[in-house]
């Protein structure tokens, strides 16, 4: 199929999944769906002429045929993995959904002390959520972002009122069960923080997969006046999954995002971070570790608005491509005329690991406003020849010297991670990743 | 120990050693001298496996074994090491993680057993007094930040650990004010044993007032073109190069 089949395709399930899925969406949802859809109709999907998917190649996610389906029936294995790739989940409040539904049997959370910790789809249907559902993030000119509008399932509800803090981290846990054929899930989380509040969310997206699987996610946080939000993405999806995936925060006052994005799975992957700094001395701190092999085309989008003065930005990315993996930044500041005294950083650095490999870096800044301090920096290069050699030279083998190289170059944003919850099994994800990519030791 | 024979290696199309004689065997100490491009660091270099030098004649054996057909590791392995002229920083990379994982990469390939964490910080504790390390070295990136006086003495903490058979020094002075010298100096002379040799390589006579050589080398456009006892080394520094027959031309051009 081609972009426009596929497009078409969308189109018309519409009103039979509509019919079979959605008995419980209030009447503003059902809306905004058709909206949504109505303009997917008209812009269809994004082509590599859109400078924002420019280096986004989608041939090949037009080529499979993936089914919208119901619940999963998947393995209750889940646990036992997560306690193997090194996560302590009686310390979460863990939410599992498989192929974009909350599977109740695999999860374990509750609300505590009037914070509530919820199936977005089962909040919609008697909270008065709509002003959030749109505000934050518009779909307009977004084709995923509409698809995800049209089709969503479910997700994360989050809500944490004024002065509260949430104790146990929430562990989102994203699944796909498709033993018999391509699927796909839509999940949308919606995260407020009132004044004062604070917060730990892990959004986990992972799979070994043997069929092509297609995961769209949005992801909206609003941030009152000195909330502060701590939010870590790990997309380890199978290496057949088609990841696409937004963050997008709005920020009051004094508020606080950190926000970090570890791709290390998926054929392609693409995560979108953005935030509104809305309000003065609001603060936002943006890393990631890309860690991209084989085909893998593993993309990042960063968009930080300076809307308002005194506001803080502070970008790190860094990827490392090997084999003829790609890894892309595309990074964008702006800062409006308003924002005097807005301090922005952003810094990419790239290690590409073989000659096939391909990275892209475009750090973007846009100043208006006058009494500022921005920089950028951006750097790609390969490692250092003197300094295998220098292991060498001491009895360490060519393959572990570049592990133990690669290793240190990634290390750094796994130290930038605050909470102990996801940088332990982080930590181990990228140790495992070396060791089964650059070599065994020896 | 080492038997270097008519070695022939370039750079390129530019020939830099053009038939070294050399023999080492265990417990001496030889110095090799030279003026500047006589080809003593790509010596060093080739012997240790640095990539990007062809090796057109000769040979090299170690121990009996031909030494050139072993990757880099497999040498220092062996027994061969090289403090280097520049050692490298490595961001990132613990000192005492780079040095436990080279020990245990060369006690694993001798079959033994590998050392934990504690047993490894005892014994590398002790090989930091007498070059008046600090402990805190050990806690930082591999040669980051350091000072020359430093890194030299990184290099020969690593050869103690390392405890090779053959050690090769490149310029190993350089850089280095007397006292930093003079403690280099004396752990590389705490290390001297009956069973391992040693190779320096320096431009200047000043390293051998403090490690004296047994046997007197100098090169020159890529030959061994005088050997000698320590005296020479001493005639060198009085008298320059110009006067060895083979070492007149280049010595002129500098």
């Amino acid at each position: 199929m081609n972009s426009t089949e596929v497009k078409n395709n969308y189109l018309s399930v519409f009103s039979d999944w509509e019919k079979t899925a959605l008995t419980k969406d209030p009447f503003w949802i059902r809306e905004t769906r058709e909206k949504a859809l109505s303009y997917f109709e008209k812009s269809g999907f994004p082509s590599s002429k859109d400078e924002a998917w420019k280096y986004t190649d989608l041939d090949a996610f037009y080529k499979i045929p993936f089914a919208l389906t119901g619940e999963g029936q998947t393995k209750a294995a889940v646990s036992a993995e997560l306690k193997f790739l090194g996560f302590d989940t009686s310390k979460a409040n863990l939410m599992v959904f498989v192929n974009g539904h909350l599977s109740k049997s695999l999860s374990s959370f509750e609300d505590s002390h009037g914070i509530k910790v919820r199936s977005l789809i089962e909040s919609l249907s008697n909270g008065p959520l709509k002003r959030y559902f749109i505000e934050i993030l518009p779909f307009e000119n977004r084709p995923f972002v509409s698809l995800n509008y049209a089709y969503f399932t479910d997700g994360l509800f989050l809500h944490v009122p004024e002065g509260k803090q949430l104790e146990k981290p929430v562990h989102l846990v994203y699944l796909s069960d498709n033993s018999g054929k391509p699927t796909q899930s839509h999940l949308r989380n919606l995260i407020l923080m009132e004044e004062g509040s604070r917060a730990t969310v892990v959004e986990h997206y992972w799979g070994n997969n043997l069929n092509p699987y297609f995961t769209n996610v949005v992801t909206k946080v609003s941030l009152d006046k000195d909330a502060s939000l701590d939010h870590t993405k790990i997309q380890q999806e199978s290496e057949l999954a088609t990841h696409i995936g937004v963050l997008a925060a709005r920020q009051k006052e004094n508020s606080r995002l950190a926000a970090r994005v570890f791709s290390f799975g998926g054929g392609l992957g693409r995560s979108e971070v953005e935030t509104v700094l809305a309000e003065k001395r609001a603060e936002v701190a943006l890393d990631g570790l890309t860690l991209s092999t084989g085909k893998q085309h593993l993309d990042i989008r960063t968009f930080v608005d300076h809307l308002s003065p005194a506001c803080k930005s502070a970008q790190a990315f860094k990827a490392v491509a090997d084999k003829s993996g790609t890894a892309v930044f595309d990074g964008q500041v702006l800062v409006r005329e308003n924002a005097q005294k807005t301090d922005a950083s952003q810094s990419n650095k790239n290690l590409e690991l073989s000659k096939d490999a391909k990275i892209y870096s475009k750090p973007q800044l846009t100043i208006y406003a006058d009494d500022v301090k921005c920089s950028h920096g951006s750097a790609t290069g390969q490692l250092d020849e003197e300094a295998i050699f220098y292991f060498q030279s001491r009895g360490i083998s060519r393959e572990e010297a570049r592990r133990t190289l690669v290793y240190a170059f990634a290390e750094e944003m796994v130290g930038k991670i605050q909470n102990d919850y996801v940088k332990g099994p982080v930590g181990l994800m990228v140790q495992r990743w070396m060791e089964e990519e650059i070599g065994k030791k020896s | 120990m080492l038997e270097i024979k008519n070695l022939q290696a370039r750079v390129e199309d530019k020939e830099i050693l053009r038939g070294v004689d050399l023999t080492v065997k265990a417990g001496e100490v030889h110095a090799i001298m030279g003026p500047n491009g006589s080809g003593k660091s790509t010596l060093a270099h080739v012997l240790a496996g640095r990539e990007g030098y062809e090796i057109t004649g000769g040979q090299v054996l170690f121990e009996g074994k031909d030494l050139l057909a072993l990757k880099p590791e497999d040498r220092a392995r062996a027994g061969i090491f090289l403090a280097f002229q520049y050692p490298v920083e490595i961001a990132g990379v613990n000192n005492t993680y780079f040095l436990k994982a080279a020990l245990n990469a060369v006690r694993k390939s001798k079959g033994e057993e590998e050392l934990d964490a504690m047993d490894f910080l005892e014994l590398v504790k002790a090989k930091l007094k007498p070059l008046k390390m600090d402990e805190s070295m050990l806690q930082r990136s591999v040669n980051e930040g350091f000072s020359g006086g430093e890194k030299k003495k990184n290099e020969v903490l690593q050869m103690a650990v390392l405890e090779p058979k053959l050690a090769i020094l490149d310029e190993t002075d350089s850089g280095l004010d007397i006292d930093a010298l003079k403690v280099v100096a004396d752990g590389v002379n705490a290390l001297k044993r009956k069973d391992r040799g040693f190779l320096l390589v320096t431009h200047y006579q000043r390293l051998l007032d403090y490690i004296v050589p047994d046997y007197v080398h100098v090169l020159a456009q890529g030959r061994i073109v005088k050997s000698g006892g320590k005296e020479l080394a001493k005639e060198l520094e009085q008298k320059g190069y110009g006067w060895i027959p083979g070492a007149e031309k280049k010595e002129a051009a500098v």
